[in-house]
């Protein structure tokens, strides 16, 4: 056999040559770049490595396996990083640290309440309600607990349960934070206009700047639901000054901005934050209204995510992933289908305006027929969804 | 979407946000390794490709603890992420667990940053009909991370989400569907015959004369194009149907001969061929060469499908298919070398340059492949 090595033909290479066709084939999926290679020197730096991800940190794992007063603030630290980075890997540090004191018997009830806070940051909505009823079941009157299913609730559209959880986490803090709990959810429930008016009364003297932050992004959201533009930057900007790390209001004054037509100041609001896949979904929007070359590269990262995701199996981004289809891509029908799915899974008002958008874009504006029996039921209203709601309700 | 950011925050949580909340520039999709492997009978071939993050929670990439990874670190932690993998990736055959070995690391750059790309290579002992993976990296570090794998066997590619929870996964690999293998097989026989030179050059030997006609001791155009088609179909036909009998019958193992043998005869064949071209014994019916190498050239075919092995439960299919590849390669060669053969036919460069010269190159490759092949 071996005169066929001296062949210009090798089978093994052929072999090679087909999986390295494969892979290439495969690579709009996983966003597989280039080929493996060998950089050209010792110091080139492959990765900068972000606080809490060290080898040494491990240390520190081991102690929060031992002692729950350890694993509390660590699982803690690892939620919040996810939160101001955007960084999912810290979800599943988290879930590394809290594993043990959730799989003995009875799980503790502080493991319980922040192993949901992880489910919720993964959009695992029903799953966290299960394990919030385990850590109520211990701790009836747990204002944590009581807080994160009330936030459940309501990003589920499920407002009257939401509110109930409200008046129970009432007694057990600041009476003005439990009213910010119920005001929003009134907001939401057919009362907007008293309710942003009760808002508006609320001193926040003394409260937490997480607290405060709460407070403008709710007057900010509900300012838009109202048409008041200028009212809700005001809201934004002056969440932002407070909260500069707040992606989420970040999120929400870009698309602000975008409404307006911005997209130079949009992209402005967001240089730098490219790494958080929300954000950088606003940026591609811009980028495509300015018909700027970068779009390109955030398109592909947007696609490699998204399909990332979808290969794991998890719906984390299915919003944007829609968004993305709708507005960048261009593609309403696809756009639509994955409108419909989100909506199976959050109810909140963007989810709902995505979809009347997204029908409309589709020529489908019966296809938004849940989101106005949603509407109808709940009372929620939006200045911004006249239009594809005007639509919606002709095509019935 | 506001409340969900809110909880009351201790004060140690606050404390701990001080220690580092600075964005950082790459995308933050969820922790995947990418494990691509390819079967080959026995041998199982691929690689695992982990986050550079991800290394560093598995052994410590990290060794200067600077807070960066540097290419000089990755290559000092080699030892280290071999053992990792040994013991946190397992491949299990027919016949138990398959050691792993591996390559030398390298880096590959995804959408989402560095990884780290680790080759690596497992002898399973016996063929593998069923593949069975225990993935487990990163499973005490990050539970969240998943191992994304692209299993290639037998012509079927098939995907999988691998985590430590679902234990020790199956792979059925010996159902590859006809119509897959049968694309798989064309494929090879096309690639066979184009990177197959030899092949080739052999035919060619044998078409450059038949636009020309031999009168004088000399070679002269043909007048018209159907004496030139009758002899290009001739010859091509002749070589096909002594080729494709061989091939069958070396494929079904009714007739072995050794390689060395087969080898050093293709290359004795192409300096015939080639010599014929510039002194001329057989002038017409060159079909009777074509013919009678060509039977040699088909356990040369045989061959490469020894090495690929014929599927079971579409053996025929296979063998058909890489049959018509090599003629689909091979007619190509001619549709687009011919018609300019013809063109050229009343030129003096094609008869007294091209046809001597490059014959006689022709027939200087194959002597040295014939000592090559006939010494090894």
């Amino acid at each position: 056999m071996s005169g066929r090595s001296r062949r210009p033909y090798s089978p093994r290479g052929r072999r090679c040559a087909l999986i390295a066709l494969a892979l290439l084939g495969s690579a709009g999926l996983a966003g597989v770049q280039a080929s493996p290679y060998a950089p050209s020197s010792d110091s080139v730096v492959l990765a900068e490595l972000p606080a809490g991800t060290r080898y040494s940190d491990l240390a520190a794992r081991r102690l929060a396996r031992e002692r729950l007063d350890v694993a509390v603030p660590l699982a803690q630290f690892y939620i919040q990083q996810s939160r101001v980075s955007g960084d999912l890997r810290y979800l599943g540090y988290a879930d590394a640290v809290l594993a043990p004191w959730l799989n003995q018997r009875p799980a503790a009830p502080e493991a319980l309440v922040l192993h949901a806070t992880v489910q919720q940051s993964r959009h695992e909505f029903t799953d966290a309600l299960a394990t919030l009823d385990r850590a109520l079941a211990a701790r009836p009157d747990d204002a944590q607990a009581l807080l994160t299913r009330a936030t459940v609730l309501r990003v589920l559209g499920r407002y009257p349960e939401a509110s109930s959880a409200c008046l129970q986490f009432a007694p057990r803090v600041d009476p003005q934070i439990a009213q910010l709990c119920i005001q929003s959810l009134r907001g939401l429930n057919g009362q907007l206009e008293s309710a942003y008016a009760a808002l508006r009364q609320v001193s926040p003297q003394g409260w937490l700047n997480a607290e405060k932050s709460w407070l403008y992004s709710e007057l900010g959201e509900m300012a838009l639901r109202l048409g008041l533009e200028t009212d809700a930057q005001r809201w934004f900007l002056q969440d932002l000054k407070l909260a500069p790390t707040d992606l989420y209001v970040r999120a929400a004054y870009a698309d602000l901005l975008l409404r307006q037509g911005r997209a130079e100041d949009t992209l402005a609001v967001l240089n730098g934050y490219e790494s958080f896949e929300p954000l950088l979904l606003r940026i591609a929007i811009a980028q495509r209204q300015l018909r700027d070359p970068r779009l390109a590269p955030s398109s592909a990262r947007l696609r490699a995510a998204f399909s990332a995701e979808a290969q794991r199996g998890e719906a984390v981004h299915r919003r944007e992933q829609a968004r993305f289809l709708l507005e960048v891509e261009q593609q309403p029908q696809r756009a639509l289908q994955v409108a419909l799915e989100n909506w199976t899974l959050q109810r909140e008002p963007d989810d709902a305006l995505l979809l009347l958008a997204a029908a409309q874009a589709a020529g489908h504006p019966a296809a938004a027929a849940p989101v106005l029996e949603f509407m109808r039921s709940t009372g929620l209203r939006d200045a911004r969804a006249n239009l594809a709601y005007s639509a919606a309700v002709a095509a019935r | 979407m506001s409340i969900r950011r809110h909880l009351g925050l201790p004060a140690l949580w606050a404390l701990l946000m001080l220690l580092g909340a600075v964005p950082a520039a790459e995308a933050h999709i969820a922790s995947n390794g990418f494990l691509s492997l390819a079967v080959d009978r026995a041998a199982v071939a691929g690689a695992l490709e982990l986050a550079i993050r991800d290394g560093e929670l598995a052994v410590g990439l990290d060794r200067d603890r600077d807070g960066k990874v540097s290419w000089g670190e990755l290559r000092a932690s080699q030892a280290a992420l071999q053992d990792y993998v040994r013991g946190h990736l397992k491949l299990y055959g027919s016949q138990g667990e398959c050691p792993l070995s591996f390559g030398p690391v390298q880096v590959n750059a995804r959408v989402d940053g560095n990884y780290l790309w680790l080759p690596l290579t497992a002898e399973c002992g016996g063929a593998l009909k069923r593949l069975s993976i225990d993935y487990r990296v990163l499973n005490e570090e990050d539970p969240s991370h998943r191992g994304l794998l692209t299993l290639r066997a037998y012509g079927e590619v098939q995907t999988a989400v691998l985590d430590a929870a679902s234990g020790k996964r199956p792979f059925e690999l010996d159902h590859p569907s006809p119509w897959s293998a049968f694309i798989e097989y064309l494929h090879a026989g096309i690639w066979h015959i184009w990177s197959g030179i030899d092949h080739l050059l052999f035919l060619l030997s044998l078409l450059l004369p038949a636009v020309l006609v031999r009168r004088n001791d000399r070679w002269e155009a043909v007048p018209m194009a159907a004496p030139a088609f009758r002899n290009i179909v001739k010859v091509v036909t002749a070589f096909t149907l002594a080729h494709s009998m061989t091939l069958s019958l070396a494929a079904f193992e009714i007739i072995r001969l050794p390689a060395r043998l087969t080898e050093s005869v293709i290359a004795a064949s192409i300096i015939v061929a080639a010599l014929n071209n510039i002194f001329p014994r057989v002038t017409e019916g060159r079909w009777r060469i074509a013919f009678a190498f060509g039977l040699l050239h088909g356990f040369g075919f045989a061959s490469v499908l020894s090495d690929m092995g014929l599927p079971q439960g579409a053996r025929l299919v296979s063998l058909v298919a890489f049959n018509l590849g090599v003629e689909v390669g091979q007619l190509a060669v001619v549709l687009a070398v011919m018609p300019i053969a013809y063109l050229l036919r009343a030129t003096a460069l094609y008869r007294r340059a091209l046809m001597p010269w490059g014959s006689s190159a022709i027939a200087a490759l194959a002597l040295v492949w014939l000592v090559q092949r006939a010494s090894a």
